[in-house]
């Protein structure tokens, strides 16, 4: 039987803390099993270096310092395996929602926000948390620390941030400046001047700050870029402005005086408008302040608004062959624009608008009366 | 026929659990060596496997240990806890009512022994 040395029980020692062993308790455990392996299968005279290599190889299919993480890993958490398979299950769906979620919504199908919805849930409320608390432990230093705690938090306040954009809820400007300021003022500095410190990590940690920096001016670039919700307030305000002036000029509308042709050509434009606008509204909760976005699904969904656009055109194009004198403008308006492009065209306000303009329109020629129609 | 290590990981706390509860205390090698001779080599248990788990029992309190010197080495025996004990018949019983629900699961023959 081969007998070990203490030279060569310190080489052992000193190979396994190289290679990332460091619990003692560990070492000693691997320490006597390696030893018994070599006492037993080595002949005499053989070489010891080369056969405890190849024993070695034998615990791990990586590197030994597998072992070391493995064994935090399962001190640190009773259920690490449950976590790590919960976070990539929940990985995997966000991954899978929001790239579905996201083509949806470009492509107005039905199931958009509920696709975009559940992926931000699964992403910034599962999947970031889990991946904090597990990477958390494996840090030993407090700035480290609170590096992959800024990083959370600042993931998890940009995903919120994006779902209050596309959900039209309050606040989503403020949540996503916090973010950008946190990551640009805080976490990066830290995050920088952390790992430059260490030789080992100055490459990477130079790289990865460079994406981090770029990344983050080119969000902030478009923060400013984004209708900020000053204008989005100016032209909702227009349209109910337009709305008021409408119906104080419906009051003076003469339409007593008026052909009976007239009338009924601008009743039918005027009925057809207040039904495409109904559509429109009615997809807003009564309390709902009307704040500017895509065209509702009511409109496109099963094309009812787009059949009343048709018909709308229909009748003003009829209401101008018989009023060449004063005709509606249907060039560059909402009537002029094909179907299948309205959507991308025109937010819902402006759609609102340019239906109230045509309403407008036509008032407007039915007060000076005595000027068209007589 | 070696078993593979996906199969043996699931099940790896109940073997340890099991070897100790039946001999007196044991350090790693010996556990190692006993399973494999216990299945004829069919079960080897990697030392890859085997140590991350043995701490996480002792953590957990099921194992009480015991280290001896051995010149410059140190050598950990282990030895079931009185909570250990229970673990045990409990994991082994589980363990016990799965092969039998995997039985019938996978329409398996049983071979009369």
């Amino acid at each position: 039987m081969y007998q070990i040395s203490d030279e060569q029980v310190d080489y052992i020692i000193d190979d396994l803390r190289k290679n990332g062993i460091e619990t003692d308790d560990l070492l000693n455990n691997l320490l006597d099993h390696i030893c018994i392996i070599i006492e037993q299968d080595l002949a005499d005279g053989k070489d010891f270096q080369q056969y405890y290599h190849t024993v070695v190889t034998r615990f791990y299919t990586r590197d030994i310092k597998e072992l070391e993480e493995e064994t935090t890993n399962l001190l640190t958490f009773k259920n690490y395996y449950a976590m790590k398979k919960t976070m990539i299950v929940a990985g995997a769906i966000s991954v899978i929602t929001l790239a579905f979620g996201s083509l949806f919504k470009v492509m107005h199908w039905p199931g958009a926000n509920v696709l975009l919805l559940s992926g931000i849930v699964f992403f910034s409320l599962l999947f970031l948390p889990i991946l904090f608390l597990l990477k958390v432990k494996e840090v030993k230093t407090t700035r480290d620390k609170a590096v992959i705690a800024l990083s959370s938090v600042v993931g998890i306040l940009f995903c919120i941030a994006t779902l209050f954009t596309f959900m039209h809820w309050p606040g989503a400007n403020v949540m996503r400046l916090l973010s950008i300021g946190i990551s640009a003022l805080i976490l990066l500095p830290l995050y920088f001047f952390t790992g430059i410190r260490n030789p080992e990590t100055r490459l990477n940690t130079i790289m990865t700050s460079v994406i981090l920096a770029g990344v983050t001016s080119l969000l902030f670039a478009m923060v400013n870029l984004r209708p900020s919700t000053v204008y989005e307030d100016i032209r909702v305000n227009s349209y109910q402005l337009n709305e008021t002036v409408l119906s104080e000029m419906k009051q003076q509308m003469l339409t007593s005086e008026l052909p009976a042709e007239t009338k009924a050509q601008i009743e039918k434009i005027n009925t057809l408008c207040e039904k495409i606008k109904s559509i429109e509204k009615d997809d807003y909760p009564k309390d709902y302040v009307l704040r500017e976005g895509s065209p509702s699904k009511a409109f496109f969904g099963d094309g009812a608004g787009i059949k009343l656009i048709a018909e709308l055109r229909a009748a003003a194009t009829a209401y101008n062959q018989t009023h060449a004198k004063a005709p509606l403008p249907i060039a560059n308006s909402i009537l002029d624009a094909p179907a299948h492009k309205l959507g991308h065209m025109y937010s819902n306000v402006a759609l609102l608008n340019n239906i109230t303009q045509i309403q407008l329109y036509l008032a407007s020629t039915c007060c000076k009366t005595g000027m068209v129609y007589k | 026929m070696i078993f593979s290590s996906e199969l043996i990981k699931g099940t790896l706390k109940t073997i340890v659990l099991k070897q100790l509860s039946e001999g007196n205390k044991m350090y790693g090698y010996e556990i190692t060596q006993k399973v494999k001779e216990l299945t004829g080599d069919r079960i080897q248990i990697s030392e890859g496997a085997l140590y991350p788990t043995l701490h996480a029992l002792e953590k957990e309190g099921l194992l009480t240990t015991e280290t001896i010197y051995i010149g410059k080495r140190v050598r950990k025996y282990y030895r079931l806890s009185d909570s250990g004990k229970k673990k045990s018949k409990e994991r082994v019983s589980e363990f016990a009512e799965f092969v039998e629900t995997m039985k019938i699961l996978l329409d398996l023959q049983v071979k009369p022994a």
